[in-house]
Parts: C-alpha cells; sequence; structure tokens
C-alpha cells in the first residue's frame, strides 16, 4: 500500500525526516518496501510565458511559439489547439525526461524546436491529454513545477501484515506512529447538514445475506456537480499513486486512503425501482464492470442489485449501468462491509485485484463503514454541491460489543525481559487507542477499539508493549564462548573420516615410548624428536618417555597383526606427540601417522590383484592435503633416515616441512621384525593447523564454452622429472590448457635406454571464445616446441 | 499395370516380412517407396493412361504406397524389438556375484564415543576445551583444592617428570586454566587422555576422561542432575536411569558419584553390575567455593557443577566390550568391528 510523508502529516505532526519516518515505521513493523521522491521528474519543468505565438508555415496544426523560461527565450514547435500568445506553460527544455524519452533539439516541417510545452497527461498530473497544460496568470516564470504545484513529497510503499487491516489506510498508520512517537493525532470531525426530505422516500434497501454482508450503508445526495476535482484533491491521490477521474469518485477514493475502508457511488437515475438489493449472484449471471469486461458469475458471488440487475460486484467492483458519469446529477453513496473470505474467493478466481478487493478481502471493520460514509458525503456536499437526503439507510445485522481483554504487568516482564510498569503499559495501549477499563493488583483491563480486531489475548497486548517499547531494546545476555577452535575441530574430523573411507582403521596406543625405538628408526642425535619428555617413576623402560612419535607405536601395532595372520592392512593414529627440554611442561603437537601393508584393493573377481606402491600412497597424502586445503605443497626427496632410499619424499610449503611419506627402509622395518613392504605417512597436523587455510568455498564461473582434449605424445630422457615437464607445458600452453594429465608412461620395447614414452592429456579451455582448431594447433606448436628446446626429447 | 501393381505389392509384402535387419529393411524401403522407387516410377507413368483411367489408377498407387509404408514401419518396430531382446541375452549376467567394494575403514570405538559425546554437548551449547597431558601440580592437585598430602600426588599413584610437573590424573586440569583465561559464563566439556601409575586387568596407565563444566549465575544441583540425566539417555537410550549418591571429591562440594541402570540386565541383577542392577559411572558435584575463590571468581555470585566420567569405560559399556586390554592391543580384526 502507498502512503504518502505529506498526507500523514495532515493528521500528526511529523518531525522526522521522511527517511528517519522509514526506519521508524519499519521496526514498528510497518516495513517500507520501497520510497519513491514524487515530484522529481517536474523539478526539471520550467514555468514559462508564451512570448509570441506563430503558424507554422509547412504545417497546418503546428505552431512556432517563443517562449520565455526567465534565462531565455527559445523557440519551440507545439501541436496543441489551446497553445496561443501570453499563456503560462509548463516548458521541458532540451535534456529533460519526459516519462520514458528524452527532450532534445529537434526540426519539424523545417522549424526547429528546443524543447517541449506539455500537457498535464504528459507531466503525470492527470488524464487531460486535450491540450497543453496552462498555468494561472500569475504563476511566476522560471519556478520548477514540482515546487509551484506544491507535488514534492515522498512515497512509501509498505507491506500491511494480515493481522493489522486498520492500517489499511493513512490514519490507521498515524495513529500507529502518534503512539510510537508519542505525538497527538488529529483527525478530520465531520458535520453533516441535511435537508428535510428522508431517503426513504426515494430508496429502500434489502439485505437478503446478512452472514456475506455484514453492513451495508447508503447515503443519497441531490443535484451534485460532477466535474474535474480541485488541485487539492488531485495531488493527494497522485501523491499515493491514484489517477484522478472526477470530483465524486476522487472523493470516494481519498476518503478510502483516509479510512481504509472502500466507498462506492451510483448514479442514482440508473437504479431501476429505487431499490438497492444485495444478494447471492445468479448461476451464470452476467455482470457488465467498470474494466469493460462483462464478468460470469456464480451464486457463491454477492452483487449489489437493483430489481432488474446486478450493478456492482460487491467489494470488488463498480457496475458499467451504474457509474458516476458527468451528467450524473443524484448519487447514492455506498459504505459498506463484506465477509473477507468471500471477497478473496470472488476476486480470486475472477483473477482481479483492486483497490477495493485488496482491502475487504483483509477483514476491515463493520463500524468504519459509518465514518467513511459521513465524510464522504460531507466532502462531496463541499466541493460538488448538492442537497444531502435526511438520514441514512443501513443493515447492520449482527452488531458486536467492544471486546476486553486484560493484561498482567507481571507477564509482560516476565516474557519481555524488561522493566516495565503498569503505568508505561497503560500509556502505551492507551496511545494506540484502547480505553483503560478496570486497574487492580498486577491486571489491568482494556476495552479494545473496533478497529483493531487482532488484540483477543493478553500476549496480543503483550506484543503491542514491546512492540511501542522498541524490539532491538529488549537486553541480551548470551555471547558465544569462543573456547573451541572449531575450524581445527573439524578439520581433524574430516582427516579422520577421510582416512576411514580409503580403509585405514584408527589405533590407540599409549603416549609412552621407548627411546630405543629412535635409535632403530636411525633418529639423529640431534634430531628434536630426541629432546624426551621423560618420566620419573615410569612403568619400565619400554615405557619411560612420552612418545615424540607414532611411527614406533604403530610398526609395533603392525607386527601384531601380522603374527595374527592379518598381512593387508591400513592403519592410523591421530595424537598428541611430545618433546620437552628446557620448557616448564612439555610441547605437546598434534601429529597423525599412516601405516600401509598389503594390497592396494580388496581381493575382486574381475580385478587382478595389486600391491600397494609408493605412488598409491603419495595419492592419499595429497588427497589429504587437498582435503585442507593446502595449496603451493612442494614434493622433494625425504631426509627422514627410516625410508628406503629414493622412496620416501618430504612435503613443504614455502619452507616448512608439513609431511613425509614413503616406503619404510626393509632394513629398518626388519628391526621391528617385519619383513613385508611397509609404507608410511607423517603429517604435521600441529604446523597446518597454524596456517591460513579454512577459507570457504568461493563459487567460479563455469566456462560457457566446452572444453576441447588434446594428447600429445613424446619420447624423453628419464633424467627429466615430471614435475619440470608439467610446468614447461604449463607456460607454453599460457592460461589457455587448464588442465594437464599423464595417462600413460612406458619404457623398453622400441624405446632407447635411458628414455621413457610419455603421453599426457591436455584439456583446453576458455571463458571467452570458442576454440578453433587452428588456435589450438598453434598453442600445441608451442608446447612441443618449449619441450624440444628444453629437454632430450622426440615427439612420436 | 493395375495388376502389375498388384504384382508389385505381394512381392514386397513377403519381402518386408522376411526382413531380419534394419539395413535389409531400408534397402527394401528405398527400393519400393524411395525416391527411385519402382513404385514412383508408376507414378511416372501414369501420364500414359487415359484421363478416365488415372485417378482411380492413383487412388490406388496411392494406397499400395500406404500399405508398403505400414508394413515397413510395423517391421521397423519387430525388428528393434528383436536387437533389443538380442541386448538383452548378450549383456544377461550372474546377478548373485559379488559386488565391487572397497576397504572400509574405522574409527576406535574410543574415538566414536568421544565424538558421540561432543555432539551431545556441542548440542546442548557446550564448547570443546582442551589442555596439556604434561601438567603442573598447581592445576592437577592445588587448584582443584586438593590437600598436600593426599594420597594422589604420590609417586605411586601420579606419573611424574619433575617434583612439580606431572601427566595429569584428570581432565579437570583443562576447568582451571579455562576459567583462568575466558570470562564468565563457561559451559565446557574437555575430553582428553590421563593417566595413573597402575597397570592391571582394570586399569590402564593410560585412559580417558571427559568432564563437563558449567559455571553461571545460578547454577544449581537441579541443573546437574538434569543435565546427566539427559546424557545418560542420549548416551545409553532411553530405558537407561541415572541416580547419583553422596561420595567426596576434593574439588566439588557436595560431592556424589554416578550410578547408571545396568546396561545389560536393565536393573534386573546380572554378572556385569555383580547382581546390582547399577553401574558405576563417573563423578559429580557442585563446584567447591574454595575452587573458585582460587580462581578470584566471587562464589556467592557464581555456582557451577562438573562431572567426569570415562571415556574407556563408556565404550567397554556400549560395545560390550569385555576386556580393556582390547582397546590398546589394536588387533585389526578387533578395530574393523567398529567400521
Amino acid at each position: 500500500m502507498k502512503i504518502s510523508y505529506n498526507w500523514l502529516k495532515d493528521y500528526i505532526n511529523l518531525k522526522l525526516s521522511p527517511e528517519e519516518l522509514k526506519d521508524r515505521m519499519t521496526f514498528a513493523g510497518i516495513e517500507v518496501e520501497a520510497v519513491e521522491q514524487l515530484g522529481k521528474n517536474l523539478k526539471q519543468i520550467k514555468i514559462a510565458k508564451v512570448v509570441k505565438f506563430e503558424q507554422h508555415p509547412n504545417a497546418e496544426k503546428l505552431s512556432v511559439c517563443l517562449v520565455d523560461d526567465g534565462t531565455e527565450t527559445k523557440q519551440v514547435i507545439c501541436g496543441a489547439p489551446n497553445c496561443k500568445n501570453d499563456i503560462k506553460v509548463a516548458f521541458a527544455g532540451i535534456g529533460t525526461q519526459i516519462q520514458d524519452f528524452i527532450i532534445k533539439k529537434a526540426k519539424l516541417r523545417g522549424e526547429l524546436s528546443f524543447g517541449m510545452l506539455c500537457s498535464e497527461s504528459e507531466l503525470g498530473i492527470s488524464t487531460d491529454h486535450d491540450g497543453i497544460m496552462i498555468l494561472p496568470e500569475d504563476a511566476p516564470i522560471g519556478t520548477d513545477l514540482a515546487s509551484y504545484l506544491g507535488l514534492e513529497d515522498t512515497c512509501y510503499d509498505v507491506e500491511i501484515t494480515p493481522n493489522r487491516p486498520d492500517l489499511l489506510g493513512i490514519i490507521g498508520v498515524a495513529r500507529d506512529l502518534s503512539a510510537l512517537l508519542e505525538l497527538p493525532l488529529t483527525l478530520p470531525e465531520s458535520k453533516l447538514n441535511a435537508s428535510n426530505e428522508p431517503i426513504e422516500d426515494h430508496l429502500s434497501l434489502e439485505n437478503k445475506v446478512p452472514e456475506l454482508c455484514t453492513r451495508y450503508t447508503a447515503r443519497m445526495i441531490k443535484n451534485v456537480e460532477v466535474k474535474d476535482s480541485p488541485d487539492w484533491l488531485k495531488k493527494k491521490l497522485i501523491s499515493v499513486g491514484l489517477r484522478p477521474i472526477n470530483n465524486v469518485v476522487d472523493i470516494t477514493n481519498f476518503v478510502m486512503m483516509e479510512f481504509g475502508h472502500p466507498l462506492h457511488a451510483f448514479d442514482y437515475s440508473l437504479i431501476n425501482e429505487k431499490k438497492i438489493i444485495v444478494r447471492s449472484a445468479k448461476e451464470n449471471e452476467e455482470f457488465p464492470a467498470l474494466d469493460e469486461v462483462t464478468y460470469k458469475l456464480k451464486p457463491e458471488d454477492v452483487v449489489i442489485a437493483d430489481e432488474n440487475r446486478a450493478i456492482a460486484l460487491a467489494g470488488i467492483i463498480g457496475g458499467e449501468n451504474s457509474h458516476i458519469t458527468s451528467s450524473t446529477k443524484d448519487i447514492v453513496i455506498e459504505a459498506a462491509n463484506f465477509l473477507y473470505s468471500s471477497i478473496r474467493k470472488t476476486a480470486g478466481r475472477m483473477n482481479i485485484s483492486t483497490d477495493s478487493s485488496y482491502r475487504f478481502e483483509r477483514d476491515i471493520t463493520d463500524e468504519v463503514a459509518e465514518f467513511a460514509s459521513i465524510r464522504a458525503c460531507e466532502l462531496i456536499l463541499e466541493i460538488a454541491g448538492g442537497e444531502l437526503l435526511k438520514g441514512k439507510l443501513d443493515s447492520f445485522p449482527t452488531k458486536k460489543g467492544l471486546r476486553k481483554v486484560s493484561i498482567r504487568p507481571s507477564r509482560a516482564k516476565k516474557i519481555l525481559s524488561i522493566e516495565i510498569s503498569p503505568k508505561q503499559i497503560i500509556e502505551y495501549l492507551t496511545a494506540l487507542g484502547l480505553n483503560i477499563t478496570k486497574e487492580s493488583e498486577d491486571n489491568l483491563e482494556f476495552e479494545i477499539p473496533y478497529y483493531r480486531k487482532d488484540l483477543t489475548r493478553e500476549i496480543d497486548l503483550i506484543e503491542e508493549v514491546i512492540r511501542l517499547n522498541g524490539y532491538n531494546n529488549v537486553p541480551t545476555f548470551l555471547k558465544s564462548q569462543n573456547i573451541m577452535n572449531k575450524p581445527v575441530f573439524f578439520a581433524r574430523r574430516k582427516i579422520e573420516n577421510l582416512l576411514v573411507n580409503y580403509g585405514f582403521s584408527e589405533v590407540v596406543n599409549w603416549n609412552f615410548g621407548d627411546p630405543k625405538d629412535l635409535d632403530k628408526l636411525k633418529v639423529n642425535a640431534n634430531d628434536k624428536r630426541r629432546d624426551f619428555a621423560k618420566l620419573k617413576n615410569p612403568l619400565g623402560e619400554s615405557f619411560s618417555i612420552m612418545r615424540s612419535m607414532l611411527l614406533p607405536s604403530l610398526l609395533k601395532n603392525a607386527l601384531h597383526n601380522i603374527n595374527h595372520g592379518q598381512k593387508n592392512f591400513r592403519i592410523f593414529e591421530l595424537k598428541k606427540v611430545f618433546t620437552r627440554k628446557n620448557e616448564k611442561l612439555a610441547t605437546e603437537k598434534l601429529h597423525l601417522t599412516g601405516l600401509l601393508c598389503g594390497e592396494l584393493n580388496p581381493v575382486y573377481w574381475k580385478d587382478n590383484s595389486k600391491q600397494l606402491d609408493f605412488y598409491d600412497v603419495k595419492g592419499i597424502t595429497e588427497d589429504i592435503l587437498a582435503e585442507l586445503k593446502l595449496k603451493n605443497c612442494e614434493y622433494q626427496g625425504s631426509e627422514e633416515p627410516y625410508y628406503q632410499p629414493g622412496m620416501g619424499v618430504d612435503v613443504t610449503i614455502s619452507g616448512r616441512l608439513i609431511a613425509s611419506l614413503g616406503k619404510i627402509d626393509p632394513k629398518i622395518a626388519v628391526k621391528f621384525d617385519i619383513n613385508l613392504p611397509v609404507f608410511a605417512i607423517d603429517i604435521d597436523l600441529e604446523t597446518i593447523f597454524t596456517m591460513d587455510l579454512f577459507q570457504d568455498h568461493v563459487f567460479e564461473i563455469i566456462p560457457k564454452f566446452p572444453p576441447v582434449l588434446r594428447d600429445v605424445s613424446f619420447i624423453i630422457a628419464k633424467e627429466h622429472k615430471y614435475a619440470d615437464i608439467i610446468e614447461t607445458m604449463r607456460k607454453a600452453g599460457k592460461n589457455v590448457i587448464s588442465k594437464i594429465v599423464l595417462f600413460d608412461e612406458f619404457a623398453g620395447k622400441n624405446i632407447k635406454d635411458g628414455f621413457h614414452s610419455l603421453t599426457f592429456s591436455l584439456v583446453f579451455s576458455s571463458d571467452t571464445k570458442t576454440l578453433t582448431d587452428e588456435y589450438i594447433n598453434n598453442i600445441l606448436k608451442k608446447v612441443i616446441k618449449a619441450l624440444i628446446n628444453s629437454y632430450n626429447t622426440e615427439m612420436r | 499395370m493395375k495388376e502389375e501393381l498388384n504384382k508389385v505389392v505381394v512381392s514386397a509384402k513377403t519381402e518386408i516380412i522376411e526382413a531380419k535387419y534394419m539395413h535389409e529393411l531400408m534397402l527394401l524401403k528405398s527400393r519400393y517407396i524411395g525416391k527411385k522407387s519402382i513404385l514412383n516410377n508408376f507414378m511416372q507413368k501414369i501420364g500414359s493412361l487415359s484421363k478416365e483411367e488415372r485417378p482411380a489408377f492413383g487412388q490406388t498407387l496411392n494406397i499400395a504406397k500406404n500399405q508398403i509404408s505400414q508394413l515397413i514401419a510395423d517391421q521397423e518396430e519387430k525388428i528393434k524389438e528383436l536387437d533389443y531382446n538380442t541386448t538383452l541375452r548378450s549383456e544377461s549376467i550372474d546377478l548373485s556375484m559379488p559386488g565391487r567394494k572397497r576397504a572400509k575403514g574405522s574409527l576406535h570405538p574410543i574415538t566414536k564415543v568421544w565424538r558421540e559425546i561432543e555432539d551431545i554437548f556441542m548440542s546442548m551449547g557446550f564448547e570443546v576445551a582442551e589442555g596439556p597431558d604434561v601438567e603442573d601440580e598447581y592445576h592437577n592437585f592445588d587448584a582443584l583444592n586438593t590437600p598436600q598430602d593426599h594420597p594422589a600426588r604420590e609417586l605411586s599413584d601420579t606419573f611424574y617428570l619433575d617434583d612439580d610437573v606431572l601427566l595429569r590424573t584428570q581432565t579437570s586440569t583443562v576447568q582451571i586454566r579455562t576459567m583462568e583465561n575466558h570470562s564468565l559464563p563457561i559451559k565446557i566439556i574437555s575430553p582428553g587422555s590421563c593417566y595413573r601409575n597402575e597397570n592391571d586387568a582394570s586399569h590402564s596407565p593410560m585412559f580417558h576422561q571427559v568432564e563437563a563444566l558449567l559455571v553461571d549465575e545460578g547454577v544449581t544441583f537441579t541443573d546437574l542432575r538434569d543435565m546427566l540425566n539427559i546424557f545418560v539417555k542420549e548416551m545409553f537410550g532411553d530405558k537407561i536411569e541415572s541416580r547419583i549418591r553422596p561420595h567426596f571429591f576434593p574439588f566439588t562440594e557436595p560431592s556424589a558419584e554416578i550410578d547408571i541402570v545396568c546396561v545389560k540386565c536393565y536393573g534386573e541383577g546380572c554378572n556385569l553390575c555383580k547382581g546390582s542392577g547399577w553401574l558405576e559411572m563417573g563423578g559429580a558435584g557442585l563446584v567447591d567455593p574454595n575452587v573458585l575463590e582460587k580462581l578470584g571468581i566471587d562464589s556467592e555470585k557464581y555456582t557451577g557443577y562438573a562431572f567426569g566420567l570415562g571415556m574407556d569405560r563408556i565404550a567397554m559399556l556400549k560395545y560390550k566390550i569385555p576386556d580393556m586390554r582390547l582397546l590398546f592391543e589394536n588387533d585389526i580384526r578387533f578395530l574393523k568391528q567398529f567400521s
């Protein structure tokens, strides 16, 4: 629903700026979805005077005018019939935006035009497009139209929640704001002067569906003059996005915007037999509506009818057969209310949404119909003239009394956790229009005004209290502790899960260690891992230190299992290791050590069995490091003494050792009584966890163009390392090669000694273009050239 | 000409019905109804007929063409169905042969219990705190209100690295360290390894314990009982009730021992619970005001509860592991049972 800042000011003396008001409304539960600065487009339109008016030499319907906009005089070609010399006009100069187009210098039938004289419809002020807008003689030249017409305003598009039909009018919003901002509310006071002629002499009413039409009032005014509305009324309607039509219709719309209660006006002369009947529609009854569509009705729809035909679809849209026209003299003003669910059903089925149905669907109040009716009649008499007949026709079948609801201040305090006095509660609720009717120890009873249908229980009143107090003024106590390092905690679980999925079983060993184990592993005398955390009173020599390495324990576990006939296994332990030199306590570091023995996969009838090899273990390590999102890992020959020479690798990041892997030197394995090939992985999680690695995934654009695959095969001296070869290809392939996969290697047959054949699959992809064969061949040539230049190689 | 056409239709019908392969059928299609087909040939000959004969022959020709097209379409369906059946036969397999599996590993039963405990407490707003295994005497004993001459401090009970540096005998040390370093309220569990100088069939020199600690304004004995009840049911199931009995710990007052209904006999009495129907689970209590005051916490304003449970014992009860030594033997046949 649209409401305007200036209009709100009619009822409440706002001191907040339009921007501040937006926030206050939103935090009071009236969510502002959009804000529009009105009059912005009219700011560029200037008041100008036509100082010379001549017939266009080459066009009968055009005129050539000179206009003075206060700064200079410009030639403008105009086609309006009402344009003449010496009038004040709305002038749009070059560069001004009118609706969707921008005014440019133009040549019309040979004459230059430096702007445009605008009509009211072009300016969006009214539907009048018969000619240009002519301003009063005293309109000051050079002033912009927005300030002259007072059309500068802020329009808010607000979302009214379904529990608050009282906010469907600007007065309702003003009432809420008056409570919120503690400002007095000024409501329009209406007085009606009626003639002595009773309405009953001219019109009768029959409500045949009291359960669907909960109120129907009709008043009648004779001899109105239907014409354009006065400017102030037009402006009001425009400010909330409504188009002015004529004074009577505009007034009904104005009052709807004020009270949130839709009204309808009928042309009395078109009501047959002078009787209004509220009834269910007949099956397939045809109704010609104001939107120039004829609707087919069903008995579930409610119509306002005369003796012969439907003249309005109740609460939704008026009839083509009875609406106000410029020739209308006598009018009937309807102010009614209908069952919201019935209106919703009919409007939904017909797929119509009007300002009227929007409100009636939201369960508005029977009582407001009367206020709206009086207000509308008063304005019609004032603006359109005429005589109001005495009395009204009124069907109000189920009039309800005002509801009373109690609130316990102690309960409000308990639920809201705020300090609030009974006095404050009374102040809040009376500001919303509730009346205190009883006040006793911890019990306040309020009479709920008819327009607040949503307040039925204590908890509803408590909600109002906190809404006015401010949701965000409620204290909060909880804070997150931030004791644990959650990324590390979950990274650890992730690695454990990954290993389990790779077939590893977790072992748990005592943290005691045997210093002799490090001798067996040939660990250097000056290695830090020999700074043992020694126990004073150990269980025995072989438990005399806190472990500084996990590997010996795992080798012992391996032996236990081999001795029990288990030769295919993968085990890991993720635990602290300890060293102690000068520190008071010990240095405790989290390590992960894995040990692998036996076959790559479980025996399967379709496959040949394969013993684990170095690359299997390397792949697992790479996967773990990838799981931790570690980048720029470098692999080089290991310095650990316990790997078989040439079969161990250290992994570093910027020179820091984070992991090693390899085949345990058989000479060392034997010292642990193991005669099978075993492989080990050791990862220094403590060091890794100090690195910045827990970044969230960031989406990367998926290339639009399909990738292109090419293979390249060559014979190359074995001394050249794969890592270097791939780097060479990558550099030569610039950014177009997105992936290089080694898919074959062989030596021997037909290949000279010291050489082997490598086949790579290259994936070319680009974000910006489809890669042509020619382009790819070119890149491929560069790659091959780079290989030949750098290595002892020949292409196949 | 009409007779000629009839002959062609008859032979086409026979040939189409006998076609067994798609390529054969396609040849027939082009021979009879394709661009340079026999029927098209007839079409061109229509011109040689008299004006009167033309419409009738044209109609007959059309009917013939439609018939043949229909036959070809039907035969096409038949051949497709035959091909499909051939595929089914050639791809038929013994569905009872084993599927391809990967070797599955396993987490150690202690880790499984450890994680489950973390998850239960974390879902209730506790955080997991850690501390060193190698501790000083202050955090392990003094700060926990343990008297100087307490037997637990002796070499026969506790492993020492130096006179005042030792292997923690309980993870309560982490509570002290957390309260030293973080502001209240504190709501943590501290799982970890602990050590005591004993090694027999029912005692391991290294074992795993978890302690829970909540210190805040208004923490009561009820909060302790609630948390214990909830934890035990989450861990062992709804049937398992818990109770507490008066006991003594230097760092809690009132102190209690926790029992749970025997997980084997559900309280009937069996060899596991030695006929009592209850199993001892650990210790609990409200944090001794002395402990709080030593840390500079106003024990009038703040109260707290703490309890400690043996994770190895929980694992043994939960998974019905009869001997504690199995937990540290790391036999792959034992470990794989927990995959």
